[in-house]
């Protein structure tokens, strides 16, 4: 199977990691991920209010190079760029006055979009494409007794309407990688709530904030460690975790790995191999899983 | 029974001062076009007078039956009991009262704060003294309009509100629904109230995390989270009024600086942009503790190379 490929700007830039282990196990599964020659930032969250048509525009040069590549489906492991692609369909399909804007700024360049393509998880082309059962074949390391919350925030969910893989309100992709992995997955009340991203920019304690809901619910449920499926939301509940720990003054950790960093290690990957942080992989150790 | 009819068990959460929460079931019959309200309808009517809920119009317009059914915020009115079997997969349907707001009895909260919010955007027209006096009238256009009308449908039910994770941990965010009826007025050419609706509703749009709870659980399709976004767009005209407008603002044209001269958004740079320089060093060492530090040093992202046309796409912004 041969795909597209976004690993957006943050996969490319402070979590790499989620492009490496996305990468290794996408080999492991046959899945060929083809990087979309010279893509551009999805506009990070933002730039659609500040320019609605240049945000379109940008996001359709993007899909309108996988349509040249002959294919139809570009899969990201980041939520944000996922949302900003696939609601910039949405807009220019559902808003004639825009969409006219939109094609005036295209003409001229090399942007030529007939509708094809769009913005996939690679969560949703790993249940939907390649199936549990080819998943759970390439178990190498089955990870037993590991519990594992299924944090699924925000973007990839919603709106339903604009996502469509599956119910924003009770979702279970994220579990059924868990489950097909040999680990429990454990599901927790603000398993869909924001991990408070989006605020760092204007309103920090408010973003840590949430970030702490987060953790702490996923603490309460019992869980060793969770698992999230977006580049932002692994900056927020990974890298800035400490902010997060000085803040509430925790004697506790909370790692946070993404999804296909899990899969990789079950695939048999070492934790160096899938660039795992400390936090997780001190987990794993005291679980005899690594 | 009809051969169409179903039988389906409700489990409601119920709430009384005296007795505390308990779960109670409920075996009802439905057909294809039982809506909840119907549901709880015959419940109360057929089985158990002491079960208190609002409901009134029974079609989306007054707003009273804003509730969890199988944890969505839904209007119950707008919820067919058998699509909900069908959505969940299971013959029982669990209802709970909204999120957020103190229950006063089973599936009855009290909205007083979601009306407190609602209340401090001054959700009416202040029209001119001239159309006051009668000497002149108001005028709309119709492109005014279609942009307005959208978010003029609020019925004021208080799912978005109940739903929001802004709204819980941050005093000073106004919240969806009055922020959608906030900017209905904001940007309403008939209106004369715009500066004093500038103050109240600039830096509270900045305190909203774009998790689009609201666009989600709205049953008219307002998506108060593009209200907010608009809000945003003030910021530059009217200036920030407060710390997350003035933080918010620097950040945002970071992102878009970032975008148009590189292609690329490289979150290190926007930070420093955002925070200055102290600030984003003091983050900086702070992050050494998990050894997270030096991958945002490390930053390996390369300019697009179709710079030009991408620029020519923002509209030639440099």
């Amino acid at each position: 199977m041969k795909l597209a490929y976004y690993p957006g700007c943050t996969a490319h830039g402070s979590a790499v990691e989620i492009d490496v282990a996305t990468r290794k196990v996408a080999q492991t599964l046959g899945v060929e991920l083809k990087e979309v020659e010279d893509w551009n930032c999805c506009g990070g969250g933002f730039l659609d209010e500040r320019d609605p048509v240049g945000h379109a525009a940008i996001n359709l040069r993007n899909l309108s190079k996988v349509e040249k590549m002959g294919l139809e489906k570009m899969v990201t492991p980041c939520s944000v760029c996922l949302h900003s692609h696939r609601l910039a369909v949405h807009k220019y399909e559902e808003d004639p006055v825009l969409k006219e804007e939109v094609d005036k700024r295209t003409q001229g360049t090399t942007v030529q979009y007939s509708g094809k393509a769009n913005a996939e998880h690679i969560v949703w082309v790993l249940l939907r494409d390649v199936g549990l059962e080819k998943i759970k074949a390439a178990v190498k390391k089955p990870l037993v007794g590991l519990k594992v919350a299924t944090y699924y925030g925000c973007q990839m969910l919603r709106p339903g309407e604009v996502m469509g893989f599956e119910d924003p309100h009770s979702p279970h992709s994220l579990a059924d990688l868990v489950a097909a992995v040999g680990a429990t997955p454990v599901t927790f009340p603000a398993m869909t709530y924001c991990c408070g991203f989006p605020l760092m920019g204007s309103n920090e304690k408010g973003g840590l904030r949430l970030a702490y809901n987060i953790m702490k619910g996923a603490r309460d449920a019992g869980a060793d460690l969770l698992i999230h499926p977006c580049s932002l939301c692994h900056l927020q509940l990974d890298v800035t975790q400490v902010k997060v720990r000085d803040m509430f003054s925790l004697d506790w950790t909370m790692p946070a790995i993404y999804a296909t960093q899990l899969l990789a290690l079950a695939f048999g990957f070492s934790p160096e191999e899938v660039q795992l942080g400390r936090n997780a992989a001190e987990v794993l150790r005291q679980k005899g899983l690594i | 029974m009809k051969e169409l009819d179903k039988e389906v068990k409700v489990k409601v959460k119920r709430f009384s001062e005296e007795k505390g929460t308990w779960w109670q079931e409920y075996t009802v019959k439905v057909d294809k076009y039982t809506q909840m309200t119907e549901v709880l309808k015959r419940i109360k009517e057929e089985q158990d007078p002491t079960l208190s809920y609002r409901a009134s119009c029974h079609m989306a317009v007054c707003g009273s039956c804003g509730m969890r059914i199988n944890g969505a915020p839904r209007l119950a009115c707008r919820t067919i009991a058998l699509e909900e079997v069908d959505r969940t997969g299971s013959d029982t349907i669990v209802v709970e009262p909204m999120d957020g707001y103190p229950v006063l009895k089973d599936l009855v909260v009290d909205l007083t704060d979601f009306y407190n919010r609602m209340y401090k955007v001054k959700p009416r027209l202040h029209p001119s003294e001239d159309v006051l006096k009668g000497k002149s009238e108001h005028r709309l256009k119709p492109e005014d309009q279609s942009r307005l009308w959208k978010f003029a449908q609020c019925i004021w039910c208080g799912l978005c509100v109940s739903s929001c994770p802004a709204v819980r941990i941050d005093v000073e965010f106004l919240g969806p629904a009055a922020h959608a009826k906030g900017y209905r007025f904001l940007s309403d050419p008939r209106d004369t109230s715009f500066e004093e609706r500038a103050k109240v509703l600039i830096d509270s749009a900045w305190r909203c995390t774009y998790c689009y709870m609201c666009y989600e659980v709205c049953p008219r399709d307002i998506e108060p989270v593009e209200a907010i976004k608009l809000t945003r767009t003030y910021t530059t005209k009217f200036g920030p009024t407060g710390d997350a407008s003035s933080f918010g603002e620097r950040h945002s044209k970071a992102v878009e600086e970032s975008i148009a001269e590189t292609g690329m958004l490289q979150g290190g740079k926007v930070y420093v942009k955002t925070y200055g320089l102290v600030n984003s060093l003091i983050s900086m060492i702070e992050l050494m503790k998990d050894g997270k530090a030096t991958k945002l040093i490390m930053e390996r992202q390369k300019k697009v190379r179709g710079i030009d046309e991408l620029r020519k796409l923002l509209g030639e912004k440099q």
